[in-house]
């Protein structure tokens, strides 16, 4: 583990949210609970529809007006040991807290930027609106571009079209961290990105962690992404989190059938000559869900329990995993069994490209 | 003569009651009772209306309702439930009739809803149909009062016009007659010079526009010369030098002038749009299956600019109807009465614009023509919805 | 290797576009040869001119210079009813399935159309007949249901589906599937490419896949062939099992290294190839001799920013590849000046 597991730096409980539609409401996020602590990076893995977007807006405030927050809580811990429920705050202290204390990289790149501004401008602006002088928020920026690989003078003073696709990136994770905060949320940052350039994020995604020890919460589709560089993975499905602990358990010992289909559905360069198994049907309807386990229609476990009673979120491993699932010791079995790749099958790639 | 400029005839109530039996008979047989009964309302008013033109096709429409709420064809199975082996894939013609007349009616109750479901776009419409009513059925009720009538004026008065009273709802007008039933009866010449204007300018455009976009080289450039030209033609000067050579009293030719003058701004919009949308995948695709250039035009590319053009449609008789009004004030146009534009006409040239009794003659037209404007505009919002496949559906 | 032509042949593909007024050399000098019931996979990165030159596979581009050959013969070739037999012949699916639907017309009409107006099927009952078996393959069952939907009634996984089916209509010989599966959610992916192989196999189709995902590229390609693009050349070609496993252009090393993997042991024992430059060259400004060099660790001066490299056979390697200290059989060492290659932190 490379965080510190005493200390919780978000907790959200019980954080459900809906949107209202004409057919009735959508239950875009139910009960969702987990917490973030100090430098950890926590990836939220789901498909579309799954509600991983809609618990972003809802951490950051943003949500559309037709959405509503029907409960929970989201406790942030400022580094003096304050503790705040985000979801209560005003506008005027939503404004304080976002990007000092929590701030956000999100997709796409080019539609985060405004084009006729200078970088310079962007840096300035960030500083003034939260108390810093021009010349430390200056130094600041230079700084994290160098850090991020990319020339800090000429980046500095450019437009964002002048740069391309993946320095924009680039430059929005390094002003990402320009006030120092505690928490970054990334949605998606690499999904619309080249092979190379998506290689270069995440290295000095892991240059920047190291050195200035934020937590990072990932959402994404992409398990691949995921295994490089969480070190706690949350798989969700149909608005609720159906499991979570761990990367290398979830991914080598997973305990929620979903989460072993997904693996099972993703193809790894290194592994060879592969059996992949498609997941049958498609994502549940969030306003009528399926009743009991809300994943059991398309379940290659699925028994008559499945179909009447919801899953409760167990722990185990001492609390430090978690999953929803009536089958859940069937697949643990079957993913030891399967997940694991001998030596013999991995292909020479995984041992460094220099012949 | 391009419009529809009848008046509600008795005759035309016989007519519509005789095609009014043919959604009755339906809704009878399908079970559909409610459904055939408003199927022969429709058929009523809209035979009262038009006669036979109005009458036959609102046959097709009704009927075209009531099947679409009961229409199953056992031997289909794209309209049955029955399992594959029970049906077979043979239509008959007369089945395959009905079934198109189905999706005749799913299209416009799917209008329908789109329609109701935005608030103001309904209320454009009930306006618009508030005026189409006055228009055809109004003279049965009244009649055209077009003679001066001297012995109306009021004693002490030095003028004719009269202000709003209990026998004269609009008050009377500076020939001392009833402003009622000019109202009643001017709309027709005015509204439907303004359709056909409309009508003309989007037509020519939406077929240049096509063509300059899909065909492109030469045409387009000659397309865009002329539309350019055209565009640096000062319009009312140009109406005011034709005005002294030209007797233009005819509403037609108006029309057809105002459709020559105005098409270069909405071919451009048309030809901008005929290009994006060139490019989208399934046009690409439809290259690729060798499909035709005739379907691409007309199945591919236009469905998806219909409702682009029934808005730009519904704006440029808006702007037709002020050019005309425009132009029959500044007294460039002799239209005949009865006219609304001409009322105000008359109204500055008869010196009346400053006489408190005056209100009744100025402001009925005027707040006609805003009222109708007002409709057109909060119809114009529904009809982009009225044309989105997504309605059509009823999702 | 069978005696029969190829299905299509591209010998010498130029492809250019105007684009404010500046000439931008997409494609330069591509030979590609797709072999009948083959699966190729044609992967790179954005800007490489994979969907461009799926595209002129397809015979919707033509290309600014070279010959296309179908069939053995030149499409120039053809005139008339041939031309339009052979239009039918190579077909694609593309990316969006938002944007792939015409949203106007419901799923029945998007696969009559073709049927129609071809002739394909024999009156009202064969039309319906054919819909309901196109439908039943792609697996969009009930096809009683889903004939009457539009498009935004479907998912994009369906959508798809639809687009398969339709490029099916006509009975072609080859598909080009542009990136068709990376606008569907992850789990709905492997489903597509199942059928894809499915149908590959039962109706004997050949398939070119167009990627940016390599993970996917090898396990679609697995039994066929990949080709490796950049900047518009191909720089590696040959089986699927070959190139990945022993890879022998640089470009394809470092992709091959980048890729993350869905496994946290296998990605993060993974070693990067660090390249020289993070910079893209711009198509209208690319690098003498060897396009790559200004990024490639292995650059050796004189060598690789001189000569233009050909695809050729190297030594050690089954597959053919476009990089001279390979093909000469040099041992590659990293470049003085670029720092060695670093183990993920």
């Amino acid at each position: 583990m490379t965080y510190k597991p005493d200390e919780v730096v978000l907790s959200i409980r019980d954080l459900s949210v809906s949107y209202g539609a004409q057919r009735g409401r959508v239950r875009a996020v139910q009960n969702v609970s987990f917490d973030l602590h100090a430098g950890e990076t926590l990836a939220l893995i789901g498909e579309s529809g799954c509600g991983k977007s809609t618990l972003n807006l809802a951490l950051i405030r943003q949500l559309p007006k037709t959405a509503s927050i029907d409960g929970g809580s989201v406790l942030y811990t400022y580094r003096d040991g304050r503790q705040v429920d985000v979801l209560k705050y005003t506008k005027q202290e939503m404004r304080r807290y976002l990007w000092a204390e929590c701030s956000m990289v999100f997709q796409g790149a080019l539609n985060s930027l405004n084009p006729v501004i200078r970088i310079s401008e962007m840096v300035y602006e960030t500083g003034e609106a939260h108390g810093i002088p021009r010349l430390e928020a200056r130094d600041r920026a230079m700084r994290l571009f160098e850090q991020v690989r990319l020339d800090a003078k000429r980046v500095f003073t450019s437009y964002p079209h002048e740069l391309s696709g993946g320095m924009r990136q680039r430059v929005l994770l390094a002003l990402s961290l320009i006030l120092r905060p505690q928490i970054v949320i990334m949605d998606e940052p690499t999904t619309a990105v080249d092979i190379l350039t998506q290689r270069s994020i995440l290295d000095v995604l892991k240059v920047l962690r190291a050195e200035l020890n934020f937590s990072v919460i990932f959402i994404s589709h992409d398990l691949a992404v995921a295994a490089e560089i969480a070190d706690t993975v949350a798989t969700m499905y149909a608005g609720e989190i159906v499991e979570r602990g761990p990367v290398n358990d979830v991914f080598y010992r997973s305990r929620h059938a979903y989460t072993l289909s997904l693996l099972n559905a993703a193809p790894r360069l290194s592994a060879g000559a592969e059996t992949l198994d498609s997941i049958p049907g498609s994502p549940p309807d969030l306003i009528v869900p399926p009743p009991g386990c809300k994943f059991h229609p398309r379940c290659a476990y699925v028994q008559d329990v499945c179909r009447t009673v919801p899953p409760p979120l167990v722990a185990y491993d001492d609390g430090k995993r978690l999953a929803a699932c009536h089958a859940t010791e069937q697949v643990q079995q079957d993913a030891q069994a399967t997940r694991i790749l001998s030596p013999d099958a991995i292909l020479p790639i995984v041992k460094g490209g220099v012949s | 003569m391009i419009g529809f400029a009848t008046i509600a005839t008795p005759i035309g109530l016989l007519i519509g009651l005789v095609c009014g039996l043919v959604p009755l008979a339906a809704g009878v047989y399908y079970k559909q009772i409610p459904v055939g009964v408003i199927g022969v309302i429709a058929c009523v008013i809209s035979g009262f209306a038009c006669g036979f033109l109005g009458g036959v096709p609102m046959i097709l429409l009704t009927y075209g309702v009531v099947l679409s709420y009961a229409y199953v064809n056992r031997q289909d199975p794209f309209t049955s439930r029955a399992a594959l082996i029970d049906v077979t894939f043979e239509e008959s013609r007369v089945e395959q009739f009905q079934r198109s007349m189905a999706n005749l009616g799913n299209s416009i109750r799917g209008a329908w809803r789109a329609l109701t479901r935005n608030k103001a776009g309904f209320l454009g419409f009930l306006g618009l149909t508030f005026f189409l009513v006055v228009m055809v059925f109004g003279p049965l009720f009244i009649k055209y009062d077009g003679q001066a009538h001297m012995e109306r004026r009021v004693p002490g008065a030095f003028a004719m016009v009269a202000a709003p009273s209990a026998e004269f709802p609009l008050g009377l007008d500076w020939k001392g007659r009833d402003v009622l039933s000019h109202m009643v009866h001017g709309g027709q010449t005015l509204i439907i010079t303004s359709i056909q204007a409309g009508i003309f300018a989007t037509v020519i455009a939406v077929v240049l526009g096509s063509l300059a976009g899909l065909v492109g080289g030469v045409a387009d450039q000659i397309i865009s010369t002329i539309a350019n030209f055209i565009l640096t033609i000062p319009a009312f000067p140009l109406l005011i030098v034709l005005a002294a050579l030209v007797d233009l009293d005819s509403g037609f030719l108006l029309a057809v002038l105002f459709g020559v003058l105005n098409w270069p701004t909405l071919m451009r919009a048309v030809r901008a749009q005929v290009l994006s949308l060139r490019e989208r995948d399934y046009v690409q695709a439809a290259v690729a299956l060798d499909l035709g250039l005739w379907h691409i035009i007309a199945r591919e590319v236009f469905p998806n600019m219909v409702s682009y053009i029934a808005v730009n449609l519904i704006f440029t008789i808006r702007i037709a109807m002020y050019s005309v009004v425009g132009l029959v004030f500044l007294g460039l146009v002799p239209l005949k009465e009865p006219d609304w534009a001409i009322m105000i006409f008359t109204g500055r040239q008869q010196g009346v614009l400053f006489l408190p009794q005056a209100a009744g003659m100025l402001l009925s037209p005027i707040v006609a023509i805003a009222l109708f404007q007002l409709s057109l505009v909060l119809f114009a919002r529904s009809l982009e919805e009225i044309f989105n496949p997504r309605l059509r559906a009823g999702v | 290797m069978s005696d029969t032509p190829p299905i299509v042949e591209l010998r010498g593909i130029r492809r250019s576009f105007v684009k404010d007024r500046q000439l931008i050399p997409v494609l330069q000098d591509i030979n590609l040869a797709v072999q009948a019931d083959e699966i190729l996979c044609i992967v790179g990165e954005s800007g490489c001119g994979k969907t461009t030159t799926g595209k002129i596979i397809a015979g919707l581009l033509d290309p600014s210079s070279g010959e296309v050959i179908v069939n053995g013969r030149p499409t120039e070739s053809y005139q008339g009813r041939e031309k339009a037999l052979l239009r039918r012949q190579l077909q694609i699916v593309h990316q969006d399935p938002f944007a792939s639907l015409n949203p106007a017309h419901t799923i029945g009409d998007i696969l009559s159309f073709p049927l129609k107006r071809h002739r394909m099927t024999e009156g009202g009952a064969g039309l319906k007949r054919r819909i309901w078996e196109l439908l039943t393959m792609v697996d969009l069952t009930p096809p009683g249901d889903m004939v009457n939907k539009y498009p935004h009634q479907l998912s994009g996984g369906q959508r798809q589906r639809v687009s398969i089916a339709r490029a099916l209509t006509v009975n072609p010989k080859l598909i080009v599937a542009d990136e068709a599966v990376s606008m569907v959610d992850v789990s709905i992916r492997i489903t597509l490419l199942k059928m894809l192989l499915r149908l590959r196999a039962e109706l004997g189709l050949t398939i070119v896949f167009i990627t940016h995902d390599l993970a996917l590229a090898k396990y679609f390609a697995w039994e066929g062939r990949i080709a490796v693009m950049y900047l518009g050349r191909i720089v590696e070609i040959g089986r699927t099992q070959e190139v990945i496993a022993n890879p022998s252009h640089p470009y394809t090393r470092a992709l091959l290294a980048a890729v993350p993997e869905a496994d946290p042991e296998l990605t993060r024992h993974k070693q990067a190839i660090r390249l020289r430059s993070d910079d893209i060259p711009r198509l209208t400004d690319i690098p003498r001799g060897c396009a790559f060099h200004p990024r490639c660790p292995y650059f050796i001066p004189g060598m690789c920013d001189s000569d233009l490299p050909e695809l050729a056979s190297a030594p050690g390697f089954d597959q053919q590849v476009a990089c001279i200290p390979v093909q000469r059989g040099l041992p590659l060492h990293v470049h003085e000046s670029q720092v060695a290659a670093e183990a993920h932190p």
